[in-house]
């Protein structure tokens, strides 16, 4: 191929040295260092006049020192004269803040610190003194989370209403007869992509995405790669007897993904819900099955694992209930703070997760853990983009692989 | 205050105590803000007030770990924008990036132009910060900046803290500095002097060349930062060979990174005197020869003038009390 350049950013270098080996293109020279007072270096060591230039970055590790070395590279390029600049980011940082005001299946990341808001009331007091008229507010999770926080001081980790039982839990959150402010997250959604943008990126490649509405936030182009095929392919070669498995959705949001790869291998489907158990005690959750797994071997089916937590959960539901054995795909597995330990001791057989995040270190420390590598498909959809060819070959075709 | 909404600051996690000093002489209470990192190392921001209407200034630093600290301002800057704030300012008192302000080499990045076009796309309307390193930075943005000035603190500090300073002489360590040293000595009516890097042959060994007199003087060096402080020591030494009796440095930014406060320690500099643009309380305690000028005052009386719709022009020239 001529006149294409493949940069790797240090968050997966290996990575992009074998999408490089794939297309059969060495990697070009880049020199990414920090400056003694920690700002990213960058020096781009071969010309990218008029080139076509792919730059591999994965958001995971350090994100925010990743995101601006990704930043930093694209623009570089671009002010180099770069014909067009791609981001490849496997893994999409920030992905998980998206404008929409819940999140559906994903519970929240950590807990705020109890001394985070230490000495503050928000209460404000407004202008005119008159109270609010009610209105119907749909009540903002985060601010019941905190209200929880603060009012108990020994609480598990805490996942947001549904959306459709926000009407309906009776937590009061504390307000003053003013109507006190609700303090809520600033969602960080649209303020990556509007950086890729303003950087200079002409064409973002990722898999996986979330939220598959974030595409929308951009005015450039935006693949979003499967990782279903690497997966179905996984599971013809390495479960056995897996036509009579049952795929397993670990929460309600994940269905439709989980149910897409029953249909296609035609295997029975389960659920597991999270049920409120008190109105007066929402964070008091019980797992519920919703499906039969008895003396079934299980795999359970998720996006992103990020602690762990609700993989872990659901597995142990599933044994709960008479699961054979259990399996896990995830195709980020972000593993932070505990989650390797949490499932090297949990009931989870195996689990395959992708090498969108480095996985060295985990395959080390884990022996549970077995990896699917997406460099073929990245490879392919680089190829393709590079050519002009269509890319949706690559939505359903496993035997380019 | 005539306007019709007020004053709000948030500080992010990079320099707390600055914007608390700054709170305190426009006499507010800084604004409930809880800046933290998920798990998987992602910033979150939760912002505790009303901001709707406001004239709002995130005061944030590009120190310690700048990357972080630059999202955190990107994303408080995009959450008050979102939560529909009058105006947004951005208050740097150090500008991250701002070496990186020019193509110096092939395909190198401009990334103080890039940093400049994120502050604007996230949603700041204004920025204002102190002593950058080349004021055309501020031709770098679409929005109105406001560069103050660190000179009017630091002939304060000459006058109020060095005895004797009618008989010393300003240096200035490399020839780029040397405008700004020369206006400090026209100010005070002193003598200068100029440190030249004299480069023979590719590679030997540069020395260090003084052009002027520096015998029987203390030799005050002034610069805009210092970083891993190679070349103030080295500086100092040749300063000490040439004759000067004592040697201070007088700096904006101490970024101090690296083994700066082991060369300082080790060298023959008397005094390193630095804004608190940049914390740097720990290395005070490791180090006796940091002292400190507080430019919280010149931040806070622009942010007033700003919010008043006043002239910032005295800042200029003036250092507040």
């Amino acid at each position: 191929m001529r006149n294409i350049v493949i940069l790797a950013g240090s968050s997966h270098p290996i990575l992009a040295e074998q999408i490089a080996s794939r297309l059969g293109e060495p990697l070009g020279r880049v020199e990414l260092s920090k400056f003694s007072n920690k700002e990213t270096n960058v020096e781009i060591r071969e010309s990218v006049r008029e080139k076509d230039v792919y730059i591999v970055q994965s958001g995971c590790g350090h994100v925010n020192d990743n995101l601006m070395e990704l930043l930093i590279m694209i623009s570089a390029c671009k002010t180099a004269s770069a014909a067009r600049v791609t981001a490849v980011i496997p893994c999409f940082p920030y992905a998980r803040q998206p404008d929409a005001p819940y999140k559906r299946n994903g519970a929240m990341l950590s807990r705020i610190p109890k001394n985070a808001f230490f000495g503050y009331t928000f209460d404000s007091t407004p202008v005119n003194s008159m109270p609010p008229s009610p209105s119907v507010e749909t009540r903002d999770p985060f601010t019941a989370a905190l209200s929880r926080i603060e009012e108990n001081s020994s609480s598990s980790s805490i996942s947001p209403t549904d959306n459709n039982r926000s009407g309906h839990c009776g937590t009061q959150t504390p307000t003053n007869q003013f109507g006190g402010y609700k303090h809520w997250i600033a969602r960080s959604g649209t303020l990556v992509a509007n950086l890729l943008t303003c950087a200079g990126a002409d064409h973002i490649m990722t898999m996986d995405l979330h939220d598959p509405q974030f595409q929308g936030f951009f005015d450039i182009p935006v693949d979003n790669l499967y990782g279903q095929p690497l997966m179905i392919k996984y599971i013809k070669e390495n479960i056995p007897n897996w036509a009579q498995a049952v795929m397993v959705s670990p929460d309600a949001g994940g269905a439709k993904r989980a149910t897409a790869i029953a249909d296609i291998l035609r295997m029975d489907f389960a659920l597991i819900h999270k049920e409120r158990r008190s109105q007066h005690q929402p964070h008091k959750s019980d797992m519920m099955l919703v499906g039969h797994v008895k003396d079934k071997v299980c795999i359970l089916i998720d996006d992103i694992a990020d602690t762990s937590i609700t993989i872990t959960k659901a597995a142990r539901v599933l044994v709960d209930n008479g699961a054979q054995k259990v399996y896990a795909i995830i195709t980020h597995a972000i593993m932070s703070g505990d989650a390797i330990k949490r499932i090297q001791s949990s009931v989870i057989d195996q689990i395959i997760v992708s090498n969108s995040i480095p996985q060295e270190d985990h395959l080390q420390q884990c022996l549970k853990i077995r990896v699917f590598n997406i460099a073929p498909i990245f490879a392919e959809a680089i190829r393709r983009m590079h050519n002009g060819e269509s890319v949706s070959a690559l939505f359903n075709v496993t035997d380019l692989i | 205050m005539s306007s019709t909404n007020s004053i709000k600051i948030f500080a992010g996690n990079s320099h707390v105590e600055l914007a608390k000093l700054v709170a305190r002489r426009i006499g507010i209470e800084l604004c409930k803000v809880a800046v933290i990192k998920y798990s998987n190392q992602e910033t979150c921001v939760t912002i505790g007030e009303s901001v709707r209407d406001e004239d709002v200034f995130i005061i944030q630093s590009g120190c310690g770990e700048i990357n972080d600290n630059l999202m955190e301002l990107l994303i408080m800057i995009n959450a008050c924008k979102t939560a529909s704030a009058r105006r947004i300012t951005a208050v740097i008192p150090c500008f991250p990036y701002a070496r990186q302000d020019k193509k110096d080499k092939s395909r190198a990045p401009i990334t103080a132009k890039l940093v400049a076009n994120m502050l604007t796309v996230a949603g700041a309307n204004h920025v204002i910060t102190v002593d950058l390193h080349a004021s055309q930075i501020q031709g770098f943005f679409n929005v109105p900046v406001d560069n103050l000035y660190s000179e009017p603190s630091m002939l304060r500090y000459i006058k109020a803290e060095i005895t004797g300073w009618t008989n010393t002489i300003i240096v200035s360590p490399d020839a780029g500095g040397a405008k700004r040293a020369t206006a400090i000595a026209d100010r005070l009516n002193l003598d200068f002097a100029l440190i030249h890097k004299e480069r023979k042959i590719a590679n030997e060994v540069s020395r260090m060349v003084l052009v002027g007199d520096v015998r029987g003087k203390v030799a005050i060096l002034i610069d805009d930062m210092a970083d891993t402080c190679g070349t103030l020591a080295l500086a100092a030494s040749t300063l000490k060979e040439n004759g000067a009796t004592k040697v201070l440095a007088i700096v904006a930014h101490g970024i101090l990174s690296g083994k700066a406060i082991e060369v300082i320690n080790k060298s023959c500099l008397e005094r390193v005197v630095v804004t608190n643009t940049i914390p740097h309380d720990d290395k005070k305690a490791v180090c006796p020869k940091i002292h400190t000028i507080d430019i919280s005052a010149t931040l806070a009386e622009a942010i007033r003038r700003t919010h008043n719709g006043e002239s910032v022009s005295f800042l200029f020239s003036h250092a507040p009390e």
